[in-house]
């Protein structure tokens, strides 16, 4: 294996080298393209690949293909498929990022995106919204997903505020105030849930998590989020690799850990928040995306992040093919469908690799 | 619950609490042998009122004490419409905290939600009859009738079953007069309809979809109430293959390309939200729906609801479906 492993990288991970790890890279950025041009093709209504390809080509510039389509065909390829499999490769990929950057943060392997109070806030925010008499629509942002990302926003900052001893943030505090605070939500949200009525079936199915309306215009609000935080969390790589030493260690290499530690706190929280606020909770993603990838290539944040950014769009724009595809023309909800698909590929890693991850 | 029972009967009329305690100790079984000729449902043998059994919408057989029941407790609100419609409101005493119609059964005292009625309550209401549904038949139903209390499941999923619905309730509350007369007058207001979209051809009748619920997008199939009044009205339900409430593909919706669609208003505080969707979203604007202003909205407590309005809502569907036809 090549030499310049960092420290935490265990030595022997497979497609651990650097340049396999380039490579990987440039493979995964390739394969995306293919699932999403594939995903853009397959659905309810079947229209012919070719037809697909004609239409998505043509909207490139300076090519120009005779329309043979409807323009139903058409409506269907660009304004329900494509902007739905680029919503959910960016909320695949934020997850993943996400994910990743909190397990190496808090140096848990059970982290994921929702431990320190999103998923929670972000519900009690939604269900606030479906049970408020009123539906507003503030600058791209309806109501529910505007709730759902004060709420979870909210909820991390009072998370934060609370663990926060003095000048110091003592990750093992923060992570039991994110699960003290997620719990004291959850049942406020389950009580609201109970007594909403005949909106009970709505709720329950937006925090099951679906891309089914998704638009170009929630796109063009969730992308600066994604892309900007995405970009910090990858740039910040080095210091999370730097933090899995002791703390204290990092410090002595002059790192100042605190405030790292929430610059790429608020960048995953913001991402998580900025996704979960239009598609809802789903889980599963956040969590085996990021151990998956360092199964396959290793620890290193530098090639962990972006690969986990590849591997969760690409992971979430197929689950969302079979939950759109598989019942069709119904759909099923996109959460139980990451599980079903994700669990046995995962435990099927786990098994291979036969020895201790993390 | 058989003749060994009715010495007991008045007395649970006159004392609850004791009365529950009987019926508990007396099981079904243990009455079975004293009258082996029970086959035929009435004996008008014996000179108190006879108990009738009677077979409800759960396929249930169910002994009456009386049809005449004067503390009556409803557990869905299609029964409170139901019972409303039937002339019966002063003996309805309690009713679900969803019963909003009609608005009178409001001021109701209310037993708790719909299907998480509070057991206690319903008890302290000493019902002679209460009227359940299928959703109550595992927990509420067998709890209630361990207590001793009369309950008969009311379950409609067609209109020709909400018609047998309520000739059942007429029936077990003494009032089939007036129940033979509503049935009548619904049946009448049917044959209207079905008079002129009886005779349509496929062609004639117009691709139309209900839509329940906007986010996600779930549509009414195959075994709903609006299929069914979408079907009767003189149209083509596109959602038919769906089963029951479903989520729908929007890319299905547009390329099935729906001549009616039909939101669903008022869901709890939901309002018009899903007209207004169906009305903006720009991917449904080629629809023949669109582009004709065939979009419509109803009440979703009318549409969906087998009480004795659901003829009110064959009615507005076959105006939205055929518009020509029913003025």
């Amino acid at each position: 294996m090549p030499s310049n492993q960092t420290p935490t990288t265990p030595a022997g991970t497979y497609l651990s080298g650097r340049r396999t790890r380039i490579l990987s890279l440039l493979g995964l950025s390739a394969a995306l393209i293919v699932v999403i041009a594939l995903a853009t093709s397959i659905g309810s209504v079947h229209i012919p690949f070719s037809t697909t390809f004609g239409i998505l080509l043509d909207r490139l510039p300076f090519v120009d293909i005779a329309q043979t389509w409807q323009s139903v065909i058409a409506t269907i390829v660009l304004d329900i498929r494509l902007p739905r499999v680029v919503l959910a490769g960016l909320v695949g990929a934020s997850l993943a990022t996400a994910g990743a950057t909190y397990q190496g943060l808090f140096r848990n392997p059970l982290a994921d995106p929702y431990l320190i109070g999103v998923a929670q806030g972000a519900s009690l925010g939604a269900v606030i919204g479906f049970l408020l008499p009123v539906a507003w629509n503030i600058a791209g942002f309806g109501l529910i997903p505007l709730l759902a990302f004060a709420g979870a926003l909210l909820a991390t900052a009072t998370v934060y505020m609370l663990a926060r001893v003095g000048k110091t943030l003592p990750v093992t505090t923060l992570i039991l105030a994110g699960v003290a605070l997620s719990a004291l939500l959850g049942s406020i949200v389950s009580y609201l849930i109970i007594s909403s009525g005949d909106k009970m079936h709505s709720i329950i199915f937006w925090l099951m998590g679906s891309f089914s309306l998704s638009q170009w215009s929630e796109i063009q609000v969730v992308l600066p989020y994604v892309a900007v935080g995405t970009a910090v969390i990858i740039i910040l790589a080095r210091l999370l690799n730097v933090m899995q030493l002791d703390e204290e260690q990092a410090q002595q290499l002059g790192v100042n850990v605190e405030r790292q530690k929430i610059i790429l706190l608020a960048a995953a929280t913001l991402i998580t928040a900025a996704s979960v606020s239009f598609v809802g909770t789903i889980g599963f993603v956040g969590i085996i995306i990021p151990h998956a990838v360092r199964l396959i290539w290793g620890a290193d944040h530098r090639f962990l992040l972006p690969l986990s950014v590849l591997t969760g769009a690409i992971f979430m724009i197929l689950t969302d093919l079979v939950a759109r595809t598989i019942l069709s023309p119904t759909e099923i909800p996109i959460g139980v469908i990451t599980a079903i698909c994700g669990a046995p590929f995962f435990l099927y890693l786990l098994r291979r690799r036969k020895k201790a991850i993390f | 619950m058989k003749s060994t029972l009715k010495p007991v009967a008045f007395f649970l009329m006159a004392v609850l609490l004791l009365g529950l305690l009987v019926s508990c100790t007396t099981t079904p079984e243990s009455t079975l042998p004293t009258e082996p000729e029970i086959t035929p449902p009435t004996e008008p043998e014996s000179t108190p009122p006879p108990p009738i059994e009677i077979i409800d919408q759960l396929g249930r057989t169910v002994t009456l004490e009386t049809t005449d029941p004067q503390r009556i407790v409803s557990l869905a609100p299609s029964h409170t419409e139901t019972l409303y419609a039937l002339g019966l409101s002063d003996r309805l005493v309690a009713v679900t905290d969803y019963c909003n119609y009609p608005p009178e059964a409001e001021e109701k005292p209310s037993i708790g939600g719909f299907s998480t009625p509070n057991i206690e309550e319903v008890v302290a209401m000493d019902p002679d009859l209460i009227l359940a549904t299928n959703i109550h038949e595992s927990e509420v139903i067998p709890q209630l009738e361990a207590n001793g209390f009369t309950v008969v499941a009311v379950n409609p999923t067609t209109i020709d079953e909400v018609i047998e619905s309520i000739t059942l309730i007429g029936k077990v509350t003494g009032a089939e007069e007036a129940a033979a007369s509503l049935v009548a007058n619904m049946q009448s207001h049917i044959k209207a309809v079905t008079d002129k979209t009886g005779t349509l051809t496929e062609e004639e009748k117009p691709r139309a979809l209900y839509i329940v619920w906007h986010e996600p997008l779930m549509a009414a199939g195959a075994g709903t109430l609006q299929d069914e009044l979408i079907r009767t009205a003189g149209g083509i339900n596109v959602a038919g293959e769906l089963d029951r409430y479903a989520t729908i593909n929007l890319e299905v919706v547009i390329a099935s390309n729906p001549q009616v669609m039909i939101a669903g208003s008022g869901h709890g505080s939901g309002g018009e939200m899903t007209f207004e969707y169906i009305q903006t979203d720009a991917r449904l604007k080629d629809t023949d729906a669109r582009q004709n202003g065939r979009v419509f909205s109803i009440n979703s407590d009318l549409a969906s609801r087998p009480t004795p309005r659901i003829v009110e809502a064959l009615e507005q569907f076959a105006r939205f479906i055929h518009p020509e036809l029913f003025k």
